[in-house]
Formats: structure tokens, sequence, C-alpha cells
């Protein structure tokens, strides 16, 4: 399992551009959005300032998007032998399916230290407490394996690269808007409300948000146990569908 | 005819069986039976060959063999294993390198290796011996640190043969292993799989379409065509069984079946195959067999735009059993496919 994630590192250390030009999204979501949105000061964020209120969301946000699309990984290796020989080996197809998930975690990680230089540059105050921060990054990691069990089950469904990259789009937006990325959920209509409960990237962005930037730990347990569960859940759903990947 | 559940020369009793596979049926949803009804037994030590045109069930049976998927009846053993059931054990003695391409092109040959080590659990002490190892013998030292994708077709197969050499399989499992290489590279690739079978005494078992791999490399060959075995044997057991000598007609039109049985009536002949405006004939001595012929044919009004007497080949062989040619060359699509692969990676 260990073993793909070194994988992961050995190509990041080959080529990183997937990973610079994923940054200039949400780069661009910070340097902009932020700051111009924090002008008319209508989103109660608790006493935060707005863009370091939508920091943690638009990092979760761009981690997501780079497990979403790690299934594309998936398809070029199913297209290729790769996973034919994968399933050849002594390897259990679970330690297969959570080790390729959880390499997506490792992109994820870089893709934020990235992204935070550029938000303390523009003023973003994130806690200065090293354990807090230590634990959020492990957080995005394992909640980004869940995401990258999703794209493995798209991929396992959807058989070309074109239909993958349409579902994916399809997946993620209503998942970030469905947030508390970018407002709180006290916000939105009722039943978006109901929906954000369901949605992963919510508890994803507060555990981050507070361990990051507000500090208050209340929820944080809630939060952890959510992750844990959709985590669990979706490397026993991808797992699954994962024979019918390659036949 | 040799029978098809019985590989032919010297299968006792106590020959050890690398692969024995009984009544296998594999049908896919849109109900094409890719399988039907496979019998087949191969010798433990011996390099196999599994020779069909595309779609005639190879890639499935191999599949099945290495537990990647499940056959819908009859059964398979690997070293007498069931390949079903005993999936994880089946998959400690095997290597199996797919058609396409089995390595991470944007990673280095040497980090390729690395990974599949750690994948099959080698221990770490040995690691680094076993993959240098490995690189030398496939002649890819020099190349090591290089990035997979600035390969070439013949390196990329002989790196994903040195991966395979990593675990010491009993069994090697390859298919189609020389697909879209050139004959050089080809070449190279089969020294270096000979080398892979001395040195450590493994069974090879590979599909193929090329017929001239199959008669040059392999001690036994079954021939599949559309899910059946139709005839096994050594190359030379094959070409014995279709006769003496082997003479084909050019025509300049459809040959009527009419005519066929003219010929196949003669005294010489021992069999008749026709395929379009072709005429071919087995005689046991071309010398005498042509006049005789030419002149049944002349008598038909059959005018014959080009003769040609050769020994038979796997191809005779295969039109004999199978009733078709079997295509030679690649298929665009896989050659493209192929190529495809290396860029894109």
């Amino acid at each position: 399992m260990l073993v793909m994630l070194e994988l992961e590192l050995r190509r990041l250390k080959h080529d990183r551009t997937e990973l610079y030009t994923r940054s200039v999204q949400p780069i661009l979501w910070i340097v902009i959005y932020g700051p111009i949105m924090s002008q008319i000061r209508a989103i109660p964020t608790e006493g935060i300032p707005y863009t370091d209120f939508i920091t943690p969301g638009v990092l979760i946000q761009s981690t997501t998007f780079v497990s979403i699309f790690y299934g594309l990984t998936i398809v070029w290796e199913r297209d290729s032998g790769i996973l034919k020989k994968l399933l050849v080996t002594p390897a259990s197809r679970y330690a297969t399916v959570i080790g390729r998930s959880m390499a997506s975690g490792v992109r994820a990680i870089f893709q934020v230290l990235i992204i935070i230089p550029v938000a303390l540059l523009i003023g973003v105050r994130f806690l200065p407490n090293p354990l807090y921060f230590a634990l959020a990054l492990l957080i995005i990691f394992f909640s980004s394996g869940g995401f990258a069990a999703i794209s493995i089950l798209i991929a396992s469904l959807m058989k070309t690269r074109e239909r993958f990259m349409g579902i994916g789009q399809a997946i993620i937006m209503p998942l970030f808007f469905a947030s508390n990325a970018l407002y709180p959920l006290k916000m939105m209509p009722p039943i978006l409300q109901e929906f954000a409960l369901f949605n992963p990237l919510s508890y994803v962005v507060d555990a981050v948000r507070s361990l990051m930037i507000s500090g208050d730990l209340t929820s944080l347990l809630l939060d952890v146990g959510a992750i844990a569960l959709f985590d669990a859940i979706m490397f026993t759903i991808a797992s699954v569908s994962f024979k019918k990947i390659i036949e | 005819m040799i029978r098809a559940d019985h590989v032919a020369g010297t299968v006792g009793k106590t020959m050890e069986l690398a692969v024995e596979v009984r009544d296998l049926v594999k049908v896919y949803e849109r109900n094409s039976r890719a399988l039907d009804g496979v019998n087949l037994k191969v010798e433990a030590g011996k390099v196999f060959a599994l020779l069909g045109p595309n779609g005639a069930g190879k890639t499935t049976l191999m599949r099945i063999l290495t537990t990647q998927l499940k056959p819908n009846s009859g059964e398979s053993f690997v070293f007498g294993l069931n390949a079903d059931k005993d999936g994880d054990k089946v998959r400690r003695l095997v290597s199996y390198i797919p058609q396409e391409m089995s390595v991470w092109t944007d990673i280095s040959g040497y980090e390729n290796l690395l990974v599949y080590a750690k994948i099959y659990d080698i221990p770490s002490h040995e690691r680094g011996k076993i993959i240098s190892d490995a690189l030398e013998s496939m002649g890819l030292r020099d190349v090591a640190n290089n990035l997979v994708r600035t390969y070439s077709g013949g390196m990329i197969r002989r790196l994903e043969i040195a991966s395979a050499m990593l675990i010491k399989p009993r069994i090697l499992f390859l298919d189609e292993p020389t697909i879209g290489l050139d004959p050089s590279a080809r070449k190279t690739v089969w020294e270096q799989l000979t080398y892979f079978k001395k040195e450590y005494g493994a069974t090879v078992f590979f599909n193929t379409h090329y017929m001239d791999e199959a008669d040059l490399y392999s001690d036994q060959i079954a021939i599949i065509d559309r899910g059946k075995i139709v005839t096994s044997g050594t190359a030379e057991e094959l070409k014995h069984s279709v006769g003496g000598e082997v003479i084909r007609f050019s025509t300049g039109n459809q040959v009527s079946d009419d005519v066929s049985n003219k010929v196949r009536g003669l005294d010489m002949v021992s069999d008749v195959i026709t395929s379009d405006s072709e005429l071919t004939a087995v005689v046991k001595d071309a010398e005498t067999g042509l006049p005789e012929i030419m002149e049944a044919l002349r008598n038909e009004n059959v005018t014959v735009v080009k003769v040609s007497i050769t020994k038979p080949t796997l191809d005779d062989v295969f039109l004999k059993y199978a009733g078709t040619r079997l295509e030679s060359g690649d298929r665009i699509r896989d050659v493209r496919q192929v190529r495809g692969m290396i860029r894109r990676g």
C-alpha cells in the first residue's frame, strides 16, 4: 500500500507541471475573488476576514479536484495493461484500491503546499500552531483518499476519458457550491442545507478551517468521524467495483 | 488428427503439468462465446505457444489462467492449483505481461522495477541485487535511470520481462509479447525470453498470432480458433499432420466445390483446402502431383494464374483445422494502440 504513495512521489519528482497548472484556479479565488467579496461584508463569517474564511474552502476544493481527476490516471492504467498486471500480483484488491486512492493524497498535500505561501502573501492569517497545521494536512490527506475512491468508482463505470471528464466536472462543482467552502451553511436554502449535511466536503472544510484559521475545535471530532466513515464507505464500494474496471 | 485435449508427444503420468484446462467456457455480456469448451495441457518447463487469429479467445484464456476473470464453466489449474478458487496461491507462482504495456512511463526503468519489487514484497536486502541483475540481463543497465517514456517499444518489453523476472516465477504468461515491434526488436525480445527460461527453468506460456514465432520458439503449440482448441502438438508434428508437400494454385475466379472435389478425387492428393480464388492441395510428392492436378484443373476450365510449392507451414496447419487463413501481420489498431500508449504516458 505504501509503495503506491512512493510511486506517486517519484512521479511528482519527475513532473510537477500538473501541480502548478492546477494551482492557478485556487490562487485566483484567494487573490481576486476573496478580497473583492470581502468589500461587501454581507457574509457572516463570525469575525474572520472573508479571504481567510474561504481559504480552507478553496484549498479543499483544489485538492478535491486533484483527487476526483485522479481517476484519469486509473483510466490510463486500465487502457495500458498496468491494472491487469496489478491484479495478477499477490497484493490484495483492497490494498491496491486504497493504495491508489491514498496516492492522490500525496498530490493533494503538495498542492496545498503551493497555495499556502500565496495565501500568506495576500495576508491570510493562519493559526501559528504546527500541531494543528500538521493535523489539518493529515485530514486533507485522508479525505483526498475518499474522493479519489469516488473517482476510481467513476472510472470503473465510465470506459472513456471523455465521459470521465464530464462526470468529474458534474460532481465537483455541486460538491463545492453545496458546501460551506464559500459561505456558512446557515445562509443556504433549507433543502440545500439538508444536502450539505451529507456532503463530505463540508466536514473536511469545517475541520481544516477550525485547525488552520478559527481555532474553534468544538465540531472537530464530528468532522473527523464523518470523514472516516466517508472513507470507509468509498474504499469498500470502490474495491468491489474495481474488478469491473478491467472486464 | 491429434486430439485437442491431448498434448502430443510425451505427456506421461509422471510429467508435471504447468497448466491444465478442462471444458472451459467464457461468455461475455454481448453473448459472444469467447471460449467454447477449451481443453488444454501444458507440460512444466516447456515453451508453449497458443496460436490463433485476433479474437480467437487467446487473451480471455490467459486472463482466466492468471486469475483476472472467472469462467462461466469448466476448470483451470496452474501447477495443480485451481485458478478460480486458489487465486492467491496462483498469483504467487506466476508472472504476467499483458499485451498492452504494464510499466509506468513517467518514472524511470529502475523505479518501475523498484515499485514492482515492493508490490511483490521482495525483502529490502535482496531487492537491490535482484533489480540490478534483472536490468543487467535484459540489457537495460545503461538506460535504467531514464524515463520509460524515452524507451523504444522493444526496450519497454524487455523492462517488462525484467519486472517479470523479479519473483522468479514458475510460469510466465505473455500475451502477444512482440506485437508492434520491428523484426530486430522481436528477435532481441525472444533472445531475452530464452535466457529467462534457461536461467530459471520456468514454463513460458505465450499467445501469438505470428506463425513464425510459434514455429521458431515453442516446444508445444496449440491452435485456437473461435474459442476452441482445434489441434495441438509440436510444430513438426503439426506440419507433418498436414502431409508431404503443399501446392498452392491461384486462379482467376472463385474455386467451386465441384472443382475441389475433382482434385480431391485424385490418387496422390491427400487433402484439398480452398479459400476464395485459391486452391491448396496437399500431396505426397509435388513433382508427380503437379502435372496431374494441372490437367484436372484444365479439364474443368480453371485458369491457373500462379503456382507455388512449399513445405507445409503452420499457416497450412491452421487452414486445415480452422478452414481459414491466419491473418498475418499486425492489425493497425493494435500497433497504434501500443504506440499511442507510450506517447501518452
